[in-house]
């Protein structure tokens, strides 16, 4: 006989993962990092388009910008060649330092607008910077319930 | 070095690998090149800097050393990276991330980059589709970005990444080899007297190295100096994905060369800190207001949206991949029997893997392996068998290309009529399943081998009615038990549903081979290709022999023995293309894929030749030698003249083992899919191949003298039109011709199983007809797959 109570609580505090949503790469301008814009159309009951649109193309600048070549990267470059790039070891690339923003600002988002939402961006770069995987959590506010009364009508029968 | 995630040979010893998966074996031949090299450059420089800087430093200047000094520790440190720098790889994708691309995803994704179409493989051991300029390098086992080739001679992929790298170190290497060769040179020019010296031999002989290495390298960075120009990778290079047509990824001389030496590092994708989720996510959680539109649409979705988007996608993938499409080549005399070519997996790797190698279907027409673990069993056996077959160079590619095309829902029997009659699938494919080697357990449901075999042999092995009949019994067997609601069925059943156009548009299974004396006699490899073609040559308007009925969009194996048996002269006509049309660009996409440098390839599919079917199979066998002498190939560019002859630098290119296609030529005739005329269809593509069908039948009808047949086509029932002419299959012309009116039978809701089951083992049957006078006998095939004949 089971003697587990759950706690309603304690359910609704572990979200579960209902889905995953990814955003593709846009190659449309060849193998700059960019990704799609388009909305996927399982986020739409979860956040609102504009916002989301706004976080992709923020990401989109931010990548322009790392892949830029201008001249720091190219000063960066001859360093590097200079030093027999033991630079490398010393110094953080300019992509790098771009990432780490990048990193910084889909926090911040994750924190503000999508956790909020029960969604959860992962940065692109752990998954080689294909997609922006869009962890969506089932809302267990409504389903919560359920399973706990559940439980407990099942223990009241003992 | 910085960013180095797998070690190198530097030092000659063959250490352990530290390889991003575990279970690699070690491979001490792996580290001979990079050893060789690095002991030459090191060694023979190191001579250099003793013997005969020295009396250069007094004789001219310090300079002379420290210059050379300079250009030495440039050379090292860019061999370095080169050597040790991750080049780019990709991680493994989660399991998650497959699985949102859903059973039925096609093996190809199509792209648009700057207006031209690319194609993105599925790569089934990473499980993605690669980004362009992305492919799986075989000896490392990884997917690498941009790749350019896997150079032996510091044992690592060029990728994005080092590719910088790689060209200083072959531009620094060339002008090192020329300041030791000329200083050396000059020391020898001033000690001739003194020859029988230490100093003035090791001199020389350090010339001789110089000089041997000179040729090839210089030759390597004149081709590198090219490429970097026109912005192409080594791979693009060697498998002429950009010959004669345009390449997306060039942005001009000036800016492609900074990309390559001014551009900020790329960053590591692998062995990354990942940061932990420090956010946490609690319900309850916000929603956003509905607008007024989105509330009506709600309310309007009655729950087709899934399927729309599914249709939608098919219609996008189709639109895309229209010009991709490629008849699959004439089935391979190994695949036929596929239990032979298991068990004789060394002899026919080469021919199976070439077979594999190749795009048969048009690409949407390919499935990829499934990742869901009811699958599983599945997939690895398709795994295991994919990688038994192909075993030479075509690696990742032929595999996946083997797996996907074993998928069950590549079956020759659409489910569509499975459904209807499960019971009577059940039992056809049971009797399918006594096929030779064929059956396998169709009547298993759904066990990773008969979904695998089947899905196998029916794509590749064109002729072998034993494939297409337990693939189509292993089909219907399948579709029953995906009834009983097995997830990995279910894999099937949605396969089916959605792709049941995709199968039948690509349905490139050819006549049966054996077991059937009609089929043997009348068709040959070559031929069959042409059934494949019906469908795209219907839409361009082809002209077709007006005779024998027209070809049904679904080519299925019945479908293109009937037909061949009718227009056994008109094959070999030019005229006769669309099967050409679809077959010729197939191959040459098949030629460039398994061939880098086949110049045999025939056209590009732009050129939509007509080309007699008989050529086809001369290619597979020139691609069979082709593919053999591989390696030993010299590659077709315009190789420098230098490289002509050397050794080991020019393995190289061949090591590119990359699985990339060649650009998918954009001005393949594209089929231009037309509204379904009756009835519904799941899927646009088997809409258009409902109505493709109907105008056929239409056409038979009015060429047959008003067969009446085209009445009562339904969109769904277009396998059962496939059935119907299959059924006839084996029958004279003439009667072929003036049964022109079977095609009305379809609107009885025939069994696929039985037919695959009786038109294959039973080649009697369908012979008895066949041989029936044509005057005045109309065969109809009625319900149950029941042929009768009404006199006219």
């Amino acid at each position: 006989m089971a003697t587990e109570f759950h706690n309603l609580q304690e359910l609704r505090q572990s979200p579960s993962l209902a889905t995953k949503v990814f955003i593709q790469r846009d190659y449309s301008e060849g193998t700059v990092c960019r990704f799609q814009i388009k909305f996927p159309s399982e986020l739409g009951s979860r956040i609102e388009r504009t916002l989301f649109e706004d976080t992709v193309k923020t990401l989109n600048t931010y990548y322009a910008e790392a892949e830029k070549v201008g001249g720091q990267s190219y000063m960066e470059g001859c360093l590097a060649c200079a030093t027999a790039y033991f630079i490398f070891f010393c110094m953080e690339t300019r992509y790098e330092k771009v990432l780490k923003k990048i990193s910084g600002y889909i926090q911040e988002q994750n924190e503000k607008i999508y956790a909020p939402r029960g969604l959860l961006l992962t940065d692109p770069v752990e998954r080689g910077m294909r997609v922006i995987e869009v962890s969506v959590f089932e809302d267990r506010g409504s389903s919560g319930s359920s399973p706990s009364s559940n439980v407990s009508s099942g223990i009241s029968q003992r | 070095m910085p960013g180095s995630s797998k070690s190198g040979g530097v030092g000659g010893l063959p250490s352990p690998p530290h390889t991003a998966s575990p279970s690699r074996p070690l491979r001490p031949s792996r580290y001979v090149p990079v050893s060789a090299a690095t002991a030459f450059l090191v060694g023979s420089t190191t001579l250099f800097f003793c013997f005969t800087c020295p009396w250069l430093s007094e004789q001219f200047s310090v300079a002379v050393p420290i210059y050379n000094g300079v250009i030495f520790l440039f050379v090292l440190a860019n061999f370095c990276m080169a050597t040790f720098m991750d080049p780019g790889i990709f991680p493994r994708a989660d399991e998650d991330e497959d699985k949102e691309d859903d059973f039925r995803a096609p093996l190809y994704k199509t792209v648009e980059i700057r207006g031209i179409q690319v194609r993105m493989k599925w790569c089934s051991t990473c499980r993605f589709y690669r980004p362009p300029r992305c492919s799986h390098c075989s000896v490392c086992d990884n997917c690498v970005e941009d790749f350019d080739h896997h150079c032996p001679w510091v044992n690592n992929c060029i990728g994005r990444r080092n590719y910088r790298y790689f060209f200083l170190f072959l531009l620094s290497l060339t002008v090192h080899i020329m300041g030791v060769f000329g200083f050396g040179l000059l020391y020898v020019l001033y000690h001739t007297q003194q020859l029988d010296r230490v100093h003035s031999a090791v001199t020389m002989a350090v010339m001789c190295v110089a000089g041997l290495f000179f040729i090839p390298v210089a030759g390597l960075t004149g081709f590198h100096m090219v490429l970097v120009a026109r912005g192409r990778t080594t791979n693009e290079q060697v498998t002429g994905k950009f010959r004669g047509g345009v390449n997306p990824f060039t942005n001009g001389c000036w800016k492609n060369v900074s990309h390559v030496l001014c551009s900020s590092q790329a960053p590591r994708y692998l062995g990354r800190k990942r940061k932990p989720h420090s956010v946490v996510v609690q319900p309850p959680f916000l929603r956003p207001q509905l607008t007024d539109t989105q509330l009506a649409a709600k309310v309007l979705d009655n729950g087709i949206h899934g399927d729309l988007h599914r249709s939608k996608s098919s219609l996008e993938m189709m639109e895309s991949q229209s010009c991709d499409a490629e008849p699959p080549p004439p089935p391979k005399p190994e695949l036929r029997y596929p239990a032979l070519s298991r068990g004789h997996q060394g002899q026919h790797t080469e021919e199976s893997s070439l077979l594999n190698k190749a795009p048969p279907t048009p690409t949407m027409y390919k499935y990829r392996p499934t990742y869901s673990s009811p699958g599983k069993n599945h997939t690895a056996l398709t795994h295991a068998y994919a990688n038994q077959m192909s075993r030479g160079d075509s690696l990742k590619e032929s595999s996946s290309l083997l797996q996907s095309s074993q998928q069950p829902g590549f079956r020759s029997e659409p489910s569509l009529d499975g459904r209807e009659a499960p019971g009577e699938r059940g039992g056809g494919g049971l009797g399918g399943g006594d096929r030779p080697g064929g059956g396998g357990a169709p009547g298993s449901g759904g066990g990773g081998i008969p979904g695998y075999s089947l899905g196998g042999r029916s794509y590749p092995s064109f002729s072998d009615p034993t494939v297409l009949s337990s693939g189509g019994g292993g089909g219907a067997s399948h579709s029953s038990s995906v009834r009983s609601g097995s997830a990995h069925n279910a894999t099937h059943v949605s396969e089916a549903t959605t792709s049941t156009s995709y199968k039948s548009l690509a349905n490139q299974t050819p006549p049966p081979r054996n077991g059937s004396l009609s089929y043997d006699s009348l068709l040959t490899p070559s031929e069959s290709p042409d059934f494949e073609s019906a469908a795209p040559d219907m839409s361009p308007g082809h002209h077709r022999t007006p005779a024998p009925p027209p070809i049904l969009g679904y080519s299925s194996p019945y479908l293109s023995a009937q037909l061949s048996q009718q227009r056994d002269a008109e094959l070999h006509q030019p005229s006769a293309s669309s099967v050409a049309l679809l077959s010729s660009p197939h191959r040459a996409h098949y030629l460039q894929e398994s061939h880098p440098h086949s110049h045999h390839s025939q056209p590009p599919p732009s050129s939509a030749a007509p080309q007699p079917p008989h050529p086809h199979h001369h290619h597979h066998h020139h691609h069979h030698h082709h593919h053999s002498s591989h390696s030993s190939r010299p590659p077709r560019f315009s190789r420098p003249p230098l490289l002509s002859d050397s050794a080991a630098p020019h393995h190289y290119p061949y090591r590119t083992r990359s699985t990339d296609t060649p650009l998918a030529p954009s001005t393949h005739p594209p089929r231009s899919p037309h509204p379904p005329p009756l009835g519904k269809s799941l899927s646009y593509s088997s809409a258009a191949a409902a109505e493709m069908q109907y105008r056929m039948v239409r056409k038979a009808s009015a060429s047959a003298g008003g067969g009446g047949a085209g009445g009562g086509i339904h969109a769904p029932k277009d396998e059962i039109q496939m059935k119907l002419f299959s059924r006839t299959n084996g029958q004279p012309r003439s009667s072929i011709s003036s049964s022109g009116s079977t095609p009305s039978s379809p609107s009885h809701p025939i069994s696929m199983s039985t037919r695959p089951g009786q038109a294959y083992p039973s080649p009697g049957n369908t012979q008895s007809p066949a041989h029936k006078p044509g005057g005045g006998v109309k065969k109809v095939t009625g319900v149950g797959g029941t042929t009768y004949e009404i006199s006219v």
